[in-house]
Order: C-alpha cells, then sequence, then structure tokens
C-alpha cells in the first residue's frame, strides 16, 4: 500500500532491488549509459595501477549504483503521488562482476514549506557481504495536489 | 538510431586530443550537442538498471498519470552526459572515476524530446595527491525548460 506523508516516520525503511553484477550487466550499462569507460571493460588496463589506486580487474560504473538508488525511490515514490527531486551519492567501495548489491533507504526527516511537503531519506547501497559500496542522500516531494497512481 | 551507431565507444581513439587536468579552466564551458531522446534508448538504459515501471513503458497507462503520457527515468542524465558531449570532451578520457553526484530534477524527460547541455568545470583540486575535477551541467528540453541540474566529482587520470 502506498505510504502518504502525514504517515511516514523518521526511521521508516524502503527496500531496493536486489542486483546481480556481471561483466554483462556492465556491459549493458556501456551501451545504455554509453559510458565505455575501460575501467569497466578492459581487462589488461585494469591490471594497472591509477595514481594510488589499483583496483585488480574491471568494476561496475558508480552510476550504476545511482540508477539503482533512483529506480528505489521512484518505485517508492510514483504509488504515493510523490516526485523524486533529488539524490546525491558517494561511492565508497568499488563494486565488481559476481557482487549482489541492494540499496535501502531510511526516512531521516519530513519538512513542510510554504508551497509544498518533502521527505529526506538516507540511502546506503550494500554488497553481498554486508559491506558499504555507496551512500547518499534523496529529496522527494509530496505534493499538495497528490495525484496518486 | 543513427545517433547511437554514430557513437564512438573506443575512448581510446584521439585520447590525447582531450584536455588533461591541468588544461582544464573552471568556468569554461565545455562543448556540447543537442541528443534526441528516442523511446528505444529510454528501454535500453531501463533494462540496464531494471526499471520496470509501466510510466517508462505503456502509452495508455502513462497518460492516466501526472504526466500524461511517458517520461524517461530521472537518472536518464546517465545516458545524457555522454550523448550530449563529443567525442573529445574530457569526461571520456580512459581512467576517469566518479568519486561521486549530485542531481536535482525539475520535469521529466520525455521520449523524442530535443535535450542540450550547458556544463563546464567548475572547480579543480588536489587532494591526498589525486586530481580532481568538480563539473556542473544542466539539461533542457527543446522548449527550454530545465529537464535536470547537476554536479560531478571525477578524479582525473594521471
Amino acid at each position: 500500500m502506498a505510504t502518504t506523508f502525514e504517515k511516514l516516520r523518521a526511521g521508516d525503511a524502503i527496500d531496493g532491488p536486489a542486483f546481480a553484477v556481471s561483466r554483462e550487466s556492465i556491459r549493458l550499462f556501456c551501451d545504455a549509459s554509453l559510458d565505455y569507460n575501460p575501467l569497466h571493460l578492459d581487462d589488461e588496463y585494469m591490471k594497472g595501477s591509477f595514481g594510488k589506486t589499483n583496483f585488480g580487474g574491471i568494476i561496475m560504473h558508480g552510476m550504476n549504483n545511482f540508477g539503482l538508488i533512483s529506480r528505489m525511490i521512484t518505485d517508492w515514490a510514483y504509488p504515493a503521488g510523490a516526485i523524486h527531486r533529488r539524490l546525491e551519492t558517494r561511492w565508497v567501495k568499488p563494486v565488481r562482476p559476481g557482487d549482489t548489491i541492494q540499496p535501502t533507504g531510511i526516512i531521516k526527516a519530513k519538512q513542510v514549506t510554504e508551497k509544498s511537503r518533502w521527505v529526506l531519506i538516507d540511502v546506503v547501497v550494500k554488497n553481498q557481504t554486508g559491506e558499504k559500496v555507496a551512500t547518499g542522500e534523496a529529496l522527494v516531494e509530496f505534493p499538495r495536489d497528490l495525484f496518486c497512481q | 538510431m543513427a545517433q547511437t551507431q554514430a557513437f564512438e565507444t573506443d575512448f581510446w581513439k584521439d585520447a590525447n586530443l582531450r584536455k588533461v587536468w591541468d588544461d582544464i579552466v573552471p568556468g569554461e564551458p565545455r562543448k556540447t550537442i543537442p541528443y534526441t531522446l528516442t523511446k528505444e534508448a529510454i528501454e535500453l538504459y531501463c533494462k540496464s538498471v531494471g526499471e520496470d515501471h509501466p510510466i517508462y513503458f505503456d502509452e495508455a497507462y502513462a497518460k492516466t498519470t501526472r504526466y500524461g503520457g511517458l517520461i524517461a527515468p530521472p537518472s536518464i542524465h546517465i545516458l545524457l552526459m555522454f550523448s550530449c558531449t563529443p567525442a573529445d570532451d574530457w569526461m571520456r578520457s580512459p581512467g576517469t572515476v566518479n568519486a561521486g553526484q549530485s542531481w536535482s530534477y525539475n520535469i521529466p524527460a520525455r521520449p523524442n524530446d530535443v535535450v542540450t547541455l550547458q556544463a563546464r568545470a567548475l572547480d579543480k583540486f588536489i587532494k591526498r595527491e589525486r586530481l580532481f575535477v568538480v563539473h556542473d551541467n544542466v539539461f533542457f528540453n527543446q522548449k527550454g525548460d530545465v529537464i535536470c541540474s547537476g554536479r560531478g566529482w571525477t578524479i582525473r587520470p594521471m
């Protein structure tokens, strides 16, 4: 059942979709995003070091995390007639083929402004061992003229 | 589709023509190109992140929503960043590492929108021996309405 602004409380959780990362999923994201940086597809190149960093193999696009978090937010917001307004993220650890990642959200705060109503959400993406791979914050608007779908 | 076929997927090609950290001037506009966002490109992006909401695929359903028709997911700017910039843009430099992003969403992009980008490096700095650039981007539709705006932090290859 869709949530409402009135019912939401700090600490309420949003569960996002699990996402299995593979060489194929990374290649598909290359084709869909047009981001063909060799970080994501060139095994030989990834044997090298990047300044002080060595990834030890190809890595998933950081923006694949971003897209997955955004999908969680919109799938939660649309049924409530709410609108995904902002997302800020930081990448904490690289994600590799074979990993399974999953975003979650925790309601942090609600705020009412002169013309609308807003919900701040802490987001985190964890891998299959529970390590944080990305963190961030989302902002969702609950307009007063709700148009539920 | 023609746009996708014309896209150079070998980011090594002409890599020496792209600006390195030293060349990037904060405040200087980046070259950008208009891009027609197709339904097929939206569907491919949706597939890549598992988006399955009918508002992106089902015209009849989408007409019943506040948007009155099909839209793209907010995060479509991930595709637009590369489709609206030319092959010599420094965002394509092999080894560019994305450190984080923040995006604000105004109105959704829609199939057949002709999207334009205003973009620039906003800042550059050195931290823990790494070379950072902050980039600042605003996407518009063919009516001049802001679709979304965002900022990203990248670590430049050395």
